[in-house]
C-alpha cells in the first residue's frame, strides 16, 4: 500500500511540463525578476537599493502576488478536471489518488519555487553585486520563506478543489482564504482598540502595553507570518508596522505555523478526494 | 471461492445521491471472453455502474469485483489490465494527441512506442500534432478509444463507445472490438442504441430506474417474453380476401399487412408449409425474408412489463 514514487514523478512532471509549455514558467520569472528591480529601485530612491530594503518594499508585493499565483496553479486542479472530466479516465489507470494529489502538489509546486528562485535569484545576485553589500544568507531565507508561502497557497487552494464541486467555487473559496490573510491584521487591530488599546501608543511606537495575543496574528496570517519571519530573518523585529518583543515569535515557530499551513490542507485534501465521487 | 470464468461481477451494487436512487442493488455477471452488451435508457444507471465498477464512485451499499477482487480495496494493479472509456470522454485540452497518449503511457507502465500505430488505428494521423482541445466530440471519442487500447488490456468497460461517432465511425469501432474481441478481451459495453448491441454482443443486461430487468443472451430474452420470429411475406395478390385465406392456414398465429406485403408470425418450423399452402391457394410470392425479434422488441415489452408491475 505504499506510494508508488514513479508514478507520482510521472503526474508532477506533467504539472511542470504544462506550466513549461503554456509559458506560465516564463511569464512568472519575469514578474519576480521585474519586481524585485523595481522594488529595489524604490528603496534606493531611484538607485538600486540594499538587499535588506528590498526586501521591505518587495515582501508588501510579493505577499500578495504569491498567495495569488499560488491560488491561480491549484484552484482547478481537482474540480476543474473533475467538471471537464479528464480526472475519470487518470484515475482508470494503476495510480492510487494520493499519488495523483501528490503528484499535483509537487509539480505546480515546482513551478512556483522555481521561478521564485530563478526571478529572486537573478535579481538578488544583480543588487548584490552592484551595491557591493549583499546579506547572502538572510536573502537566500527570503526566497525560501516566500516559495514555502506560495507552497502554502497552492495546498489550500487545492484543498478547496478537493472539496468543491465547481472549479469557480474553489477559486472563490482560495480567494476568500486570501482576504482573510490580508484582512486579520486589521480585524487584530480592531479588537485590540475594543479592548482598550491606545492609538496614542502605537502612534508614538510605545508597544509595551500591547497585550501578546496581539501577536498571535502572525500565526492566522500566512502574509504576516511569511512577512514577519522575512523580517526577522534580516533582524528586524516588526508585525503590521510595530515592533515586538515576545519570546514566542522566531524563526522557527513562524517556519513551523506556515508548515503547518502547508501540510493541514494537503492532508484535508487528500481525504476528501480520496472520498469523493468522480 | 472466485470462479475463474467471471471477469466482473457486481453483488447487490447499490448508489445513491441525496434523493435518487440511482442504482438499485444490481447483480451481474460478464464471463471470460464474451462482449457484454450494458442497456438501459437514458438515466437508467449505466454510467453510474460503470464508474463503480471502475473504482471512480463510491458504491452506497455492496460491491463490484474485477477477477474476483473488490474494486475498492485500493487494489491499483487491478486497473492495469482494464481499458476504460467514459462517457462524455475529456483530456487535456492543450496535449496533443501525442503527448496525452505517452501520458496515458506512462500512467499504465506501457511501452510509449504503440502510440504511432493507435494513433493511426483511429484514424487520427492527420490531426496527430494539434491540440486536442480543438478536437471535435467525434475525435476526442476516437483518442478515448485509443487511450482504452494502451498496453493490450484483456478487459474493456466502454461507456457508449459509438456516442458522437458517424455512421462510418461507428462501424470501425464496431469491427474493432469484434476484432478484439476475437483475440480473447472481454468487453462490456453499454449503449441506448440497441440494434448496435444486437450486432455485437451474446449477453446482455437490460436496467431501468437503476435496477436489473434482465441478464441473459439476446434469444433468451425474447424467448422468454414470447416474441416470437415472423415471416415477411410480398405479393402483388394481396387484399383483404386473401389476407383473410392466409390467416386460415394451419400453424399461423397472426397476420398484419404492411402496403404489399403480409407480416406473419408463425414457428419456424412452419414457414415453408405456409408459403406453400399460399402458393396453392393462388397467391403469388414476389420475395419473402424471415424477420427475427429484435432487441427493440424485447426492451419496450420489459420496460412496459416493469412499469407496470
Amino acid at each position: 500500500m505504499s506510494p508508488n514514487p514513479r508514478s507520482i514523478y510521472i503526474v508532477a512532471k506533467k504539472e511542470f511540463a504544462d506550466n513549461v509549455r503554456n509559458k506560465w514558467i516564463v511569464a512568472l520569472v519575469a514578474i519576480f525578476l521585474t519586481l524585485t528591480i523595481a522594488s529595489s529601485y524604490m528603496a534606493g530612491r531611484g538607485r538600486v537599493g540594499d538587499m535588506e530594503l528590498t526586501v521591505g518594499v518587495l515582501i508588501s508585493i510579493s505577499s500578495m502576488l504569491v498567495p495569488i499565483i499560488g491560488i491561480m496553479l491549484g484552484y482547478a486542479t481537482i474540480s476543474g478536471e473533475v467538471e471537464s472530466g479528464a480526472l475519470s479516465v487518470v484515475l482508470a489507470c494503476p495510480i492510487r489518488r494520493g499519488e495523483v494529489l501528490l503528484g499535483k502538489f509537487l509539480g505546480l509546486g515546482s513551478v512556483m519555487c522555481f521561478s521564485i528562485l530563478v526571478g529572486f535569484g537573478i535579481s538578488g545576485i544583480v543588487i548584490g553585486l552592484t551595491t557591493g553589500q549583499a546579506q547572502w544568507g538572510s536573502y537566500m531565507v527570503f526566497i525560501l520563506l516566500t516559495m514555502l508561502l506560495g507552497l502554502l497557497y497552492v495546498s489550500v487552494s487545492m484543498c478547496f478543489s478537493a472539496l468543491l464541486k465547481r472549479r469557480v467555487t474553489s477559486l472563490v473559496a482560495g480567494i476568500v482564504t486570501f482576504f482573510w490573510g490580508m484582512i486579520i491584521g486589521m480585524i487584530t487591530m480592531g479588537l485590540y482598540m475594543a479592548t482598550g488599546g491606545s492609538w496614542t501608543d502605537m502612534i508614538s511606537g510605545d508597544t509595551s502595553s500591547i497585550p501578546d495575543w496581539f501577536w498571535f496574528e502572525v500565526f492566522l496570517s500566512p502574509q504576516d507570518g511569511s512577512g514577519a519571519a522575512a523580517m526577522l530573518a534580516f533582524g528586524t523585529t516588526e508585525i503590521l508596522g510595530f515592533e515586538f518583543d515576545v519570546p514566542w515569535i522566531n524563526l522557527y515557530s513562524l517556519v513551523l505555523a506556515q508548515t503547518l499551513w502547508t501540510v493541514t490542507p494537503l492532508v484535508l485534501a487528500y481525504r476528501w478526494f480520496q472520498k469523493r465521487d468522480i | 471461492m472466485h470462479d475463474s470464468s467471471i471477469v466482473i461481477e457486481t453483488k447487490n451494487l447499490t448508489k445513491r445521491f441525496k434523493d435518487v436512487l440511482a442504482v438499485d442493488s444490481l447483480s451481474m455477471k460478464v464471463r471470460k471472453g464474451e462482449i457484454y452488451g450494458f442497456l438501459g435508457p437514458n438515466g437508467a444507471g449505466k454510467s453510474t455502474t460503470i464508474k463503480m465498477i471502475m473504482g471512480l464512485f463510491h458504491p452506497t451499499s455492496g460491491q463490484a469485483f474485477i477477477n474476483g477482487k473488490p474494486v475498492n480495496g485500493g487494489a491499483v494493479e487491478l486497473r492495469r489490465g482494464v481499458g476504460f472509456l467514459p462517457e462524455r470522454i475529456s483530456f487535456y485540452d492543450n496535449l496533443t494527441p501525442i503527448q496525452t497518449l505517452n501520458f496515458f503511457c506512462e500512467l499504465r507502465g506501457a511501452d510509449k512506442s504503440v502510440v504511432p500505430s493507435l494513433i493511426k488505428d483511429v484514424g487520427l494521423e492527420d490531426a496527430a500534432n494539434r491540440k486536442v482541445g480543438t478536437f471535435s466530440k467525434g475525435m476526442t471519442q476516437l483518442l478515448g478509444i485509443a487511450q482504452a487500447m494502451i498496453g493490450s488490456p484483456s478487459i474493456y468497460v466502454l461507456d457508449e463507445p459509438t456516442g458522437g461517432l458517424d455512421a462510418r465511425w461507428v462501424k470501425a469501432v464496431r469491427e474493432k472490438l469484434s476484432a478484439l474481441n476475437e483475440q480473447g478481451a472481454t468487453i462490456i459495453f453499454s449503449s441506448h442504441i440497441l440494434s448496435e448491441v444486437q450486432a455485437l454482443c451474446k449477453r446482455v443486461a437490460i436496467i431501468d430506474h437503476g435496477r436489473l430487468v434482465a441478464e441473459d443472451t439476446i434469444e433468451n430474452i425474447s424467448g422468454g417474453l414470447h416474441i416470437r420470429p415472423r415471416l415477411w411475406i410480398q405479393s402483388p395478390s394481396l387484399n383483404e380476401k386473401t389476407i383473410a385465406l392466409i390467416r386460415q392456414i394451419e400453424g399461423v398465429e397472426d397476420v398484419a399487412a404492411k402496403g404489399d406485403a403480409v407480416v406473419i408470425t408463425c414457428d419456424a418450423s412452419v414457414r415453408l408449409r405456409v408459403m406453400n399452402a399460399m402458393q396453392d391457394r393462388g397467391l403469388v410470392i414476389k420475395d419473402f425474408r424471415t424477420v427475427e425479434p429484435t432487441l427493440e422488441e424485447a426492451f419496450v415489452k420489459l420496460l412496459s412489463e416493469e412499469g407496470g408491475a
